[in-house]
Order: structure tokens, then C-alpha cells, then sequence
């Protein structure tokens, strides 16, 4: 049992490391920084799983996704320097494995369905469907920005000296 | 007298010279997706290095910057217009590094234009190298998202498709919202094979998943960041263009759906 969710965290955070560095390359991200934007992904991502997983609290996604997000801001501010880039750099190919990705095709799904359906009931249901995933989907998003780019903000110092 | 006029003169030259080189240094900065407190921190070294007063106005596709030595009144402003560069952590990087190296080295004007130069010519990352980590990438946001091994194949194959053809069209200057549109029609069509041929057991997540790899999020990132420090212009600017490509891409997604006739309504 235990080592099942030991695996299945560091299969989380492995395809997260690879989702991270595959999407650094189309910003250009330099190569050097391709390793920590990895392992800062890895360890987001294995943050969230682990905050949302029955096992631990099964915490809501949108506060999971916050404090991981928030986590990687930190990791980043602080591995910023070793590399030599702006915090931004790591921070930013990390979040992205963490995008709702389902909740936005679903909420585009529902939206064409809503389209599709006229009868009341069941266009009921379909925007019901669209209001939560598009709202679910929203807030994290939101939560991910806003926590990871708080600690740019209050590490300034550090922040801005990364480069130097 | 005259030595007075001719001083002023050289003043003035050398003020001009300067305030082209940090508008063309900020113009740089903005347009390979610096935030607006970075391009502000990094232009303000620079003008403090070289030793005259400094202000800035960053503004969605144009940068102004005016110095002046004691009187803000003789300030010479210049303005940039930023160029279409695209998102580039590499030059964002360098020129940051840039601009402590000319603080703290003192370098001059001269020597700092012929570094700037240098790292204007940077070479973008290998368009193939990206192409494949790119596949990868999204193979592996599908097994984030519950995707089997089939799906994760049809991703990556529907992805190298639709990131080539963005590739192509964006060499051959097409529209960046056109480009977004095709390739993400071009990948879901792809990827809606694994519905329409029964493949794998989690086709629906292999078709969500196919078009992630557009989704522009530096500029959603950077619109956040550039609220925080109110530059909020800038901010909504540059989250109503990620908007516009979000949609773009969600069209071709639908239309590719729509045209295949998958009944998932």
C-alpha cells in the first residue's frame, strides 16, 4: 500500500519533470535550466498529488494547487541564482503540467452541448457542467499564477539578483 | 561661451545615445516576455551605471524611455516599438545578465551596445530538439491527466504534427492566431482517430489533451505578474492576447471535432 502511492508519486512527479522540460524548450529556456525546471515540476506536481490524495486530507484541488504552485515559487526564487535566470524561468515551465487541462475541455464540451440542446433539462444539466468546470478550471489557474508569483514578489531581493 | 555650447552639444549626443540604447534594451526585454517590473528593475541598473536619471513607460506594444543628467525638463526621451520576437527565457537571461554585468564592471556605453548586439543575434533553441521535446511533453501531460499508452502515442504523434505545421507557418509569417486555429484543428483531427477507430481505452483524453501544447502561458503568467505590480495596461494587454490564441486554439479544437462528427453531444 505503501509503496503503491510511493510509486505512483514518483510517477507523478517523473511525466511532470518530462511535461516541464518538453515545454520550457518552446519558450527557449536555456539549457542549463533545464534540470531544475524539471525537478521543481517534479516536485510540485508530487506536492499537489500528495495534498489531493485520499490518503493524506484530500485536500481540494484549487487550495492544493495553490500551495503547490506556491512551493514552486520558493523552489524557484531560491534555485534561480544557481542557474543563472530570472525566477521565472523555473517557475513557469512548472506549472504547466499542473494546468486543468481536463477541466478545460470538459468546460468547452458543455459549452457546445448547451449549443446543441434546447430542451430545458437537459440544457440545464450541460450548463451546470459548463458553470463548474469553467469555474474549477478558472480558479486554478488563478490560484497557480497568483501562488507562484507571490514569492517573487516577497524574496524581491533574491528575486532580482538571480542573474547577477 | 562657446565651450559652454559645444559641452551642452555633447551632453545632449550622448544622452541621445543613451536613451536609444535602454529603449531598444527594454523594447528587447518586453518582447521576449519579461515582466514589466523586470524590464523596469534591469533598464534602471543600466541608466543608474551609466549615470543619468531615468524613467520609464511601458506600454503593450511600444516602450518609452526619457534621461536627463540634472534637469528633468532637457530630458531626451526615445521610444521603441516592441518587436514581434517571441517568448525567449534565453534572451530574457541573457539580457538580464546584461545588465548587471555593465553595473557592476562600469561598463560604457560602447561596450555595452556591442554586448547587447551579440545577444540580439542569439540563435532560438533547435527547431527540432523542441519538436520532439514538445511531443514528449504533451505524451506526458496525457498520462498526468489519466491517458493510457495508446493515448500517450496519439498525442505525441498528433502533437509533432501540429507543432511542425506551427512551425512551418510561422516561418512563413502567417498570422499567429491562424497559425494557433490550423494547428490545433490539425492536431485534434489527428488525435480524434483514437475515437473514431475505437483505439485505447481513454480516446476523450487523447483528444483534450492533443491541443495543450498551445496554450500560451507566459503571457497568462506574466498578465498575473504585471497586475501585482499595477501595471494593469500592460497586464490586461497582454492577457487578452493569451485569450484570443486560447480561443483560437479551442476553435480548431471544436472544428476538428465538428468535422469528424464525434458524437459527444
Amino acid at each position: 500500500m505503501c509503496n503503491d502511492i510511493l510509486i505512483n508519486i514518483f510517477e507523478d512527479g517523473l511525466f511532470a519533470a518530462i511535461a516541464a522540460i518538453g515545454f520550457s524548450s518552446i519558450s527557449n529556456t536555456p539549457r542549463r535550466a533545464y534540470l531544475t525546471c524539471g525537478l521543481i515540476a517534479a516536485a510540485g506536481h508530487a506536492i499537489r498529488y500528495v495534498l489531493t490524495s485520499p490518503e493524506f486530507g484530500e485536500i481540494h484541488i484549487i487550495p492544493a494547487s495553490v500551495l503547490a504552485s506556491f512551493a514552486v515559487g520558493v523552489l524557484a526564487v531560491l534555485f534561480a541564482g544557481r542557474i543563472k535566470c530570472p525566477a521565472e524561468v523555473c517557475f513557469f515551465p512548472a506549472l504547466l503540467p499542473m494546468i486543468p487541462g481536463m477541466y478545460a475541455y470538459r468546460t468547452i464540451e458543455a459549452l457546445l452541448s448547451c449549443l446543441y440542446h434546447t430542451q430545458e433539462d437537459v440544457f440545464g444539466h450541460y450548463f451546470y457542467l459548463l458553470a463548474y468546470n469553467c469555474m474549477t478550471c478558472s480558479f486554478i489557474i488563478l490560484g497557480l499564477v497568483v501562488g507562484a508569483t507571490v514569492p517573487v514578489f516577497l524574496f524581491k531581493k533574491l528575486s532580482f539578483t538571480a542573474t547577477r | 561661451m562657446t565651450s559652454r555650447i559645444c559641452n551642452k552639444a555633447v551632453d545632449e549626443s550622448a544622452l541621445r545615445g543613451t536613451a536609444a540604447f535602454l529603449a531598444e534594451y527594454a523594447s528587447l526585454l518586453s518582447g521576449c516576455g519579461a515582466t514589466c517590473i523586470r524590464i523596469e528593475k534591469n533598464a534602471r541598473r543600466l541608466a543608474d551605471s551609466f549615470g543619468v536619471e531615468f524613467d520609464i513607460s511601458i506600454m503593450p506594444t511600444h516602450v518609452y524611455v526619457s534621461v536627463w543628467l540634472d534637469n528633468p525638463a532637457e530630458a531626451v526621451v526615445a521610444f521603441r516599438k516592441t518587436p514581434a520576437c517571441g517568448i525567449s527565457f534565453n534572451l530574457n537571461a541573457k539580457l538580464s545578465c546584461l545588465s548587471w554585468e555593465v553595473s557592476d564592471n562600469n561598463l560604457g556605453l560602447t561596450a555595452a551596445t556591442e554586448r547587447f548586439e551579440r545577444i540580439r543575434r542569439t540563435k532560438q533553441s533547435g527547431k527540432w530538439e523542441t519538436l520532439f521535446l514538445t511531443g514528449l511533453a504533451n505524451a506526458s501531460f496525457c498520462r498526468l491527466f489519466g491517458g493510457d499508452v495508446i493515448a500517450m502515442l496519439i498525442v505525441f504523434i498528433s502533437t509533432l504534427a501540429g507543432y511542425r505545421l506551427k512551425q512551418i507557418m510561422l516561418e512563413d509569417k502567417r498570422d499567429i492566431r491562424l497559425t494557433f486555429l490550423c494547428a490545433s484543428f490539425f492536431s485534434a483531427a489527428l488525435s480524434a482517430g483514437g475515437h473514431i477507430f475505437n483505439i485505447g481505452s481513454t480516446p476523450e483524453i487523447a483528444l483534450g489533451t492533443s491541443v495543450l501544447y498551445l496554450i500560451p502561458g507566459v503571457p497568462y503568467i506574466n498578465s498575473v505578474s504585471d497586475l501585482i505590480y499595477r501595471h494593469y495596461l500592460c497586464g490586461f494587454s497582454r492577457f487578452l492576447d493569451a485569450a484570443v490564441l486560447t480561443v483560437c486554439l479551442s476553435t480548431g479544437l471544436c472544428a476538428g471535432m465538428l468535422l469528424l462528427g464525434l458524437k459527444w453531444f
